[in-house]
């Protein structure tokens, strides 16, 4: 019936259709089988990707400033550390200082302690030598001349020797 | 091969070719084992045949997305697709098995039949008014047949019957005479041993050649008809 001769071949309207409706049903079910799905896919990873794009530059951008966020909290650590140091150092030799200035205070006040001992040691020896050169030579002399001299004279007199004596010094 | 009358069959009045029916059948199926092995086990970091899937809706989409940029494109995706699929199967098809009962070609590449591409030819123009339709509407559609002045109209009528023709006649006639040469040098090869061996190597080369030319027409077939719906879906000036 529908059929006719078109460039040498026979036109048959049956395999038309067939052609048709075969290729519809093809594409109906690629589009089931694999369209869907992998373009969903291919979808989904170009979303991740543009998605992973974005988190990358975020996360770039967060490390830079906390870059240099640690960068200027060396620096103030680093300042924090000198000034402990200085600060020690400046302690440490204060310290020094007072404690050398002490122990020469305190030679000093030895020193002066220890002159005063020596010449009060000095008085005394003196006073003591002197009362005892004072006896010894009222003894001598009352031995020597045995003469009215009272002792009380003779002191005097042995005073005003030794003191005498004092002054040349 | 078209040597001997095709065995057909009537049916509501309609003439059904049962080669060409044999034919697209296989085809179908192997497009569609093909396609449903490589989708298996889709994951967002592609494996091997997913990579291969990709990359073939890949290149039918960078097809359709350079003649036809805009949203239309996601249809037309899936239609490209289907399309080079289909194509390419069925113009290797007839290169691996071709089987002749005395004289009749029942498996063979159902590209080689005109009725078979005018057909898919067909379906493409018919495509193509249908989505002009819908974008610019009956009145912008048809108005462009009467551009750029009204006297092209019988030239802009004529040129959709030869873009019909030309499209459906391109893809048959390089499929059909590679299987036709093809058939020529295997009845060569009952001439002897020397003339066997020289038409072995012939055959090797020219099914070489006819697999590659079978891709191109693939290719040739879904740009042209993108072209071709492209040129349906926008105003000329």
């Amino acid at each position: 019936m529908f059929s006719y001769s078109i460039v040498g071949a026979q036109l048959y309207v049956g395999d038309m259709l067939f052609v048709m409706i075969s290729f519809l049903v093809l594409m109906w079910l690629i589009k089931i089988i694999a369209w869907k799905p992998i373009t969903k896919m291919m979808q989904n990873r170009s979303d991740k990707i543009a998605n992973d794009i974005d988190s990358a530059k975020e996360s770039r951008t967060k490390a830079a400033q906390l870059a240099e966020q640690r960068q200027t909290e060396l620096q103030k650590t680093r300042e924090d550390a000198n000034g402990i140091i200085n600060a020690a150092k400046q302690s440490g030799q204060q310290q020094g200082e007072k404690i050398v200035e002490d122990a020469r205070n305190e030679a000093s006040n030895l020193k002066s302690s220890a002159e005063k001992d020596i010449e009060q040691q000095r008085q005394e020896a003196l006073a003591n030598s002197r009362k005892d050169v004072a006896s010894l030579s009222i003894e001598i002399a009352s031995k020597i001349i045995s003469k009215e001299l009272n002792a009380d004279d003779q002191k005097g007199l042995v005073d005003s020797y030794i003191e005498g004596l004092g002054k040349h010094k | 091969m078209n040597g001997g009358t095709p065995s057909t069959f009537e049916f509501l009045g309609l003439t059904f070719n049962v080669g060409n029916m044999i034919s697209i059948l296989i085809a179908c199926a192997v497009v569609l084992g093909l396609v449903y092995a490589l989708s298996r086990h889709l994951t967002m970091k592609p494996g091997k045949g997913q990579n291969v899937l990709e990359y073939a809706v890949d290149f039918t989409n960078g097809i359709v997305n350079s003649s036809i940029p805009g949203s239309t494109s996601k249809f037309l995706g899936l239609w490209g697709f289907s399309l080079f699929m289909f194509i390419i199967i069925a113009n290797l098809q007839g290169l691996f098995l071709h089987i002749d009962v005395s004289g009749v070609a029942y498996v063979k590449s159902p590209t080689s039949d005109p009725v078979v591409t005018m057909t898919l030819s067909l379906m493409t123009m018919t495509l193509a008014q249908f989505l002009g339709i819908r974008k610019l509407g009956y009145k912008g559609h048809f108005a462009n047949y009467l551009k750029p002045f009204v006297f092209f109209l019988p030239i802009n009528l004529f040129e959709e019957f030869t873009n019909f023709l030309t499209l459906g006649l391109r893809l048959f006639g390089n499929i059909l005479s590679g299987e036709m040469l093809l058939g020529i040098i295997v009845g060569m090869s009952h001439g002897g041993p020397v003339i066997w061996i020289g038409a072995f190597v012939l055959e090797l080369l020219w099914t070489g050649f006819s697999v590659f030319i079978g891709c191109i027409q693939a290719y040739v077939f879904v740009t042209l008809s993108s072209v071709y719906i492209s040129r349906k879906i926008e105003l000329e000036d």
